[in-house]
């Protein structure tokens, strides 16, 4: 645990040094999920609760996600990660500290958002607020989990954000960022968009929010995807750059 | 106490064989140097025996435990200087030891690692204004961090000055002096020579020779030259000499009793034999008379 602790800590400070990370990271979400909500309530045109939602839903798909892959494949591609492993740490805590250091900083970002958008009136309060906060911790590590088994996938660092640029564009699409978008498409795509972690996120916080209670299709949907991720970690995570 | 021991050890990268069964043994306190031409096995074996990678087979137990298995073990007792590892280019020299203290346990304060290593004088310049050398001397400050049992040091002197060059020998001493096992691997063969009490080569993931650096080197050819007396040929000698450059030259086991069998062959000819050297195998020409070419 302290060594998760420790490696949290390191890269939580290396990200507020980093502009570029902070620019895309935190203010891309901050600007997303506050502003434009916001403008939408001043304009009369606010998409209500499903469009914050599915802000949030594309919010830490950026922020614990892609930042996590952002990351990993950066420190693998410069050898950081190998030499991290060439100290006491054990490839748990190096992992583990990368993972909740990102899914503190996405966590705190929706944080942030939610409240904001709930002090200006543009959200109604939740009817259960810690389990809102507690689905957006939860959210936001899965995420970041998610992100690190994606790695796998991602041959060199400079691909990393193009390669999880779709998890964005398509967790907005079915969890309603851009609005009632699925209502125009096909039954089988909404079906497939209904299927991915960001838009379980989605459905479980509107759970949250609402009070309806339905909480276990979506956990059940983010739980496999999370089992999975840590299965393929487990198995195949490459800490290294490929030889060949 | 024996620190490292490596028997049989393989290891593939598809079908290629980077390393054929290797096996020897580094005592505690004992400075062992690994040498052998680019692509010889040096890099895989080390990776191996610091547990990176996984063998295909044969034995590696360092301080008595398997790399692999019993990796955080190994590594807490081990210091690794790495042939290729990265840093964060915006941290200085101090912030990136003092980061790597809170990954290492009963770690060395963070000026001592910088003054050990001969950067002190650098602990406030970012990564990326350090020179190669320079970072080179932040990568063993790293490995030094933990107080390492046994220490590995892939090539650990590359673009130093002859200063630093010279400052890292004298550390490496000092550490194996205090009882720390170092392997060693080095395409600079004097640095080997200087340091190392044992060697192995390696050729295509083979061991070629080994043992203790004295025995070794006697064991190579040593030579005899001079300048070739005027009317004398080598066909006139009485041993086997070739001319190269215009000087004579004779390769034999026993340099020493070469030397006196063609003195006493020039004195009872009334020749004088110029410039007359007599010496053991140095490690390069040992090196490169087993096949490598570094």
């Amino acid at each position: 645990m302290r060594e998760t602790v420790a490696v949290a800590r390191f890269g939580a400070r290396l990200l507020w040094r980093d502009k570029v990370a902070l620019s895309t990271s935190v203010a891309l979400s901050l600007g997303l999920g506050i502003f434009l909500p916001l403008m939408m309530h001043k304009l009369g045109v606010s998409g209500g609760l499903r469009v914050h939602l599915g802000l949030l839903a594309m919010i830490v798909t950026i922020s614990a996600f892609q930042q996590t892959v952002i990351t990993l494949t950066a420190r693998r591609d410069q050898l950081i990660l190998k030499r991290m492993r060439a100290t006491g740490l054990g490839d748990g805590a190096i992992l583990a500290g990368e993972i909740v250091n990102v899914a503190a900083q996405a966590l705190a970002v929706m944080l942030a958002i939610t409240a904001t958008l709930l002090l200006a009136g543009v959200i109604e309060p939740p009817a259960q607020p810690v389990l809102v906060v507690l689905i957006l911790a939860l959210g936001a590590l899965a995420l970041a989990v998610l992100g690190a088994a994606y790695t796998l996938a991602v041959p060199r660092a400079e691909l990393a954000a193009v390669l999880a640029m779709p998890f964005f564009l398509l967790g907005g699409v079915g969890a309603g960022g851009f609005g009632p978008l699925t209502e125009l498409l096909p039954g089988w795509i909404t079906q497939v968009l209904h299927w991915l972690p960001n838009v379980a996120f989605a459905d479980l916080l509107e759970q949250a929010h609402t009070g309806a209670g339905g909480y276990l299709p979506p956990l059940a949907r983010l739980a496999v995807f999370v089992a999975v991720a840590v299965l393929a970690i487990r198995l195949r995570f490459r800490w290294e750059p490929r030889r060949t | 106490m024996t620190a490292i021991t490596v028997r049989d050890l393989r290891k593939s990268y598809g079908g290629f064989e980077a390393v054929r069964g290797v096996s020897f043994d580094v005592a505690a306190g004992e400075i062992f140097a690994l040498l052998g031409r680019n692509g010889a096995g040096k890099t895989t074996t080390v990776e191996l025996l610091a547990g990176f990678q996984r063998p295909d087979g044969g034995q590696v137990r360092v301080l008595g435990h398997d790399p692999v298995k019993d990796r955080r073990r190994v590594r807490q007792a081990c210091g690794i200087l790495l042939q290729e590892a990265g840093f964060f280019p915006d941290l200085t020299a101090a912030q990136t030891v003092e980061a790597w203290r809170a990954f290492t346990p009963a770690a060395r304060p963070a000026g001592e690692a910088l003054e050990l290593a001969g950067l002190g004088e650098k602990a406030g310049t970012k990564v990326r204004q350090l020179s190669g050398g320079e970072k080179r001397r932040l990568d063993l400050a790293l490995a030094l961090l933990g107080r390492p049992e046994v220490l590995f040091l892939d090539e650990p002197t590359t673009g130093m000055d002859p200063a630093a060059r010279q400052a890292t020998w004298q550390v490496v001493r000092d550490l194996a002096a205090d009882g720390t096992a170092v392997l060693l691997t080095t395409h600079y063969l004097e640095e080997a020579q200087q340091l190392a009490r044992s060697l192995a080569i390696l050729d295509r993931g083979e061991l070629v020779t080994s043992g203790g650096m004295a025995e070794t080197l006697a064991g190579g050819s040593g030579r005899v030259s001079f300048e070739a007396p005027p009317g004398v040929g080598p066909e006139d000698l009485p041993l086997p000499v070739t001319l190269e450059g215009g000087r004579m030259l004779c390769r034999t086991q026993d340099p020493d009793l070469a030397a006196q069998e063609l003195v006493g062959w020039a004195a009872a000819r009334g020749l004088r034999l110029r410039g007359l050297e007599v010496r053991t195998a140095s490690l390069e020409e040992l090196f490169l008379e087993v096949g490598g070419d570094a």
